[in-house]
């Protein structure tokens, strides 16, 4: 079987020849933060800034944004100081070899860039049927590459999932990362990486939002249109697919009329953004809506525009488990925040809020800590790149440290 | 007599779209009641999304179920022990199937509905039939398919019958001309699946001079295979005339939600709901009623269905209502004409499969 790789151009590369480059990135690694891994991160950032589909794409502009110099910058000075604190040497771990999930195109992205920052050199599996967004992206990112000499250092390729290419790989890698549904967590982790390594899924998660109605009570127009502006951003950004993308949303406090209030101010807003619904994708939420009714799991719906299904649910647990995307909103009431911790499972991943103190989150987290949920942010960054993920630091996870003793 | 007898007992596709209305939306509302405190489902949707079992005003007010949730769900409004047949769609391997349970007096009035059209258009004694199918096709179980099912349905409207394709789907050429040497000087029946009679009918037997003048063609299955071959009802009727004299051809829409209320392709070549019967097409954006003439999702509104709440339902199929009460050779009531399916969407993300990601 052959692989692509993208050099920058994509090009057919046999398997022999895919492992003979894989070989040659055993001793590549270079140190953490490196300046010459920050000036690649840099250089991309610039070109997806450049481009006018970052303008029309929000989700390749916030990459832009969080891989530019200034905010990498930052974070390296954190890095470092935790660094520094070690009797230790930080090290890269080696070959990371990458399978991002199929859709969300930019994940692919954050998980090489991190790795760059870590100093590994990295296998980066793209998706065989390539969105426009993607292709676009990883021809990018490969040129960037290519531009600066790095290209024996990444390796951007397109392959079978399930053959044996996957197997022979993950037997050079030091650090693999699995991004995608739990069925394909399981069935990579069967496929044994170097007795050293380190392979680390992130599977099926869903998330969730929770309002103070208070908060929302109290705030103006202005301060009202701009939460729906950042829930939507949440909701709609990957069409509600991505894992931090809310199914649910949990008033904390009677709404009344304030749920009415919110649901029509984010439907006109998906209108004004331009946001489209398929007929198909507005027929599926019908039938997930009169399927979640029947069920019992919802006990009143309400369809504010083909964008916007609103379920209200009795049983929100069961109401997480749904994946139908494309605006299927589930609500629940409760009288307090820590009353969700009951709700929140292992999938549970991230928690979006509004009007609530740091006091207040912290007694959640924990109330929810040894449940689920790994993330707690204002709604609006719901999916936004946290180096953070799923509960686990990834550049410790990333690299390794020489201890050094005297 | 209920108002579905009373349908019956009228010249089939006869009644003007506004005394259907009035006819009809009393016993949609009886229904609806029905299947209401009969089936826990359906009633809890109708209380969460419709404000309960309020009675419809007009035919438009009925709540509709969307037609997948008899693939995601088994509802019945009927004891499972009362279920007598239980219905399945066609679907490709690996897809959910549609499952519909008929009870005994469900399963006589939709042959009763299915005869009083079919009879309409092929008249009231059993005329010789020519299948244009195999009869391998409900023969050999390992054929056997919704598309058996669909050909032995339909033979128990005709005698004598003659299959006009060997197994292999290759013409029978003589078996069809012994057929037309006995019955083709009077009226006959043919029946066949669209793409049968366009491919393996149609092109095959073209040019031998066949003359059909005397049959009544009755064919289903869709037009997306047709589409492909860039035929449509105008240049498949055009083909059929020009080669055997075939002119009294009757597509018909159907689907087994709603088993035995077919919509039956008129003299003018809509498709004419029954009377017990009606269609609706609504904007796809706002949900609204359409304006005739207007492009939309189709939704089927049909007074057979008693042992489950299927009697309202959103297709997955867009079409037009061309001309309301036409009246052309007395077919009456909405003219519809089917546009295709609904373009179907898929929603991708973290949680993607494997099928997808293998491919």
């Amino acid at each position: 079987m052959t692989g692509t790789l993208w050099t920058p151009v994509p090009q057919a590369v046999d398997d022999t020849e895919l492992l003979r480059r894989v070989e040659v990135l055993t001793f590549s690694g270079r140190a953490p933060l490196a300046q010459q891994s920050l000036d690649l991160l840099g250089a991309i950032s610039k070109a997806i800034f450049a481009s006018p589909l970052a303008r029309s794409q929000p989700q390749y502009a916030a990459l832009a944004y969080w891989l530019r110099p200034a905010a990498i910058g930052r974070l390296c000075e954190e890095l470092r100081r935790r660094f520094e604190r070690g009797t230790f040497i930080p090290a890269p771990r080696g070959i990371a070899l990458h399978l991002p999930p199929t859709n969300v195109d930019t994940i692919f992205v954050y998980s090489w860039a991190v790795s760059v920052l870590a100093g590994n050199c990295n296998i980066v599996r793209l998706p065989s049927d390539l969105s426009q967004g993607t292709a676009w992206l990883a021809g990018l990112i490969a040129t960037a590459i290519a531009e600066a000499g790095e290209e024996d250092r990444h390796l951007f390729c397109q392959m079978p999932q399930d053959g044996h290419l996957i197997a022979d790989i993950s037997q050079h890698c030091d650090l693999r990362m699995i991004w995608g549904g739990d069925a394909k967590v399981d069935m990579v982790s069967r496929t044994p990486i170097r007795p050293d390594g380190l392979s680390i899924g992130f599977p099926d998660r869903k998330s969730l939002a929770v309002v103070r109605t208070d908060a929302y009570r109290a705030a103006d127009e202005a301060r009202r249109d701009a939460l729906v502006a950042q829930l939507f951003n949440d909701i709609y950004w990957f069409n509600q697919m991505g894992c931090g993308s809310p199914r649910l949303l949990y008033w904390v406090g009677e709404p009344d009329e304030l749920a009415g209030d919110l649901y029509r101010r984010l439907a006109r807003h998906v209108a004004e953004k331009g946001h489209l619904t398929e007929t198909g994708i507005a027929i599926g939420k019908f039938a997930a809506v009169n399927d979640l009714l029947a069920e019992g799991i919802g006990v009143e719906a309400q369809r504010f525009s083909n964008a916007l299904h609103i379920v209200t649910s009795e049983r929100p647990a069961a109401m997480l488990h749904q994946s139908q995307g494309g605006g299927l909103l589930g609500q629940a009431i409760v009288p307090s925040l820590v009353a969700i911790a009951a709700d929140i499972g292992r999938k549970v991943q991230t928690i979006g809020y509004f009007g609530f103190d740091k006091d207040e989150l912290e007694a959640f987290a924990r109330a929810i800590a040894g449940r689920g949920g790994y993330r707690v942010v204002p709604i609006g960054q719901a999916l936004q790149f946290d180096i953070l993920w799923d509960g686990i630091d990834l550049l410790d996870q990333m690299t390794r440290r020489i201890a050094i003793r005297s | 007599m209920t108002v579905l007898e009373e349908c019956l007992a009228r010249p089939a596709y006869s009644i003007p779209s506004e005394e259907k209305e009035a006819l009809l939306t009393g016993a949609f509302n009886e229904l609806t009641s029905h299947h209401y405190e009969h089936c826990l489902p359906y009633s809890r949707i109708l209380d969460g999304y419709w404000h309960g079992a309020r009675t419809a005003a007009s035919l438009a007010d009925v709540p509709y179920l969307p037609v997948s949730l008899f693939k995601l769900r088994r509802l019945l409004s009927v004891g499972e022990e009362d279920v007598r047949v239980t219905l399945t769609s066609s679907g490709t391997t690996g897809q959910a199937v549609s499952q519909i349970f008929v009870d005994r007096e469900s399963s006589m009035m939709q042959q009763k509905a299915l005869a009083n059209s079919l009879m309409h258009v092929l008249g009231t004694k059993r005329l010789p039939m020519l299948v244009v199918d195999t009869d391998a096709v409900f023969k050999d179980p390992r054929m056997m398919s919704a598309r058996g099912a669909g050909v032995l349905g339909q033979m128990r409207f005709g005698r004598d019958h003659v299959f006009a394709l060997d197994p292999a789907l290759r013409p029978d050429v003589a078996a069809v001309r012994a057929f037309l040497e006995k019955h083709g000087d009077a009226p006959f029946f043919m029946f066949g699946f669209t793409f049968m009679v366009w491919a393996s009918f149609y092109e095959a037997f073209r040019d031998l001079g066949l003359d059909l003048s005397n049959g009544v063609l009755i064919h289903s299955g869709g037009w997306k295979k047709m589409a492909e071959k860039a035929v449509d009802n105008q240049v498949f009727r055009a083909s059929l005339k020009d080669a055997f004299g075939l002119t009294r051809v009757h597509n018909f829409y159907g689907m087994v939600e709603q088993i035995g209320s077919i919509f039956l392709e008129g003299t003018d070549g809509l498709l004419y709901p029954p009377n017990f019967a009606d269609v609706i097409v609504r904007d796809p954006e706002t949900w609204d009623v359409a304006r005739v003439g207007e492009p939309g999702v189709v939704q089927v509104l049909s007074l057979l269905p008693r042992s489950y709440p299927g009697h309202s339902l959103l297709t997955e199929d867009m079409g037009v209502i061309e001309a309301v009460d036409r009246g052309q050779d007395g077919w009456m009531g909405k003219g519809l004409r089917i546009l295709g399916r609904v373009a179907k969407a898929e929603l991708r993300g973290c949680s993607d499969v494997i099928a997808a990601e293998a491919a």
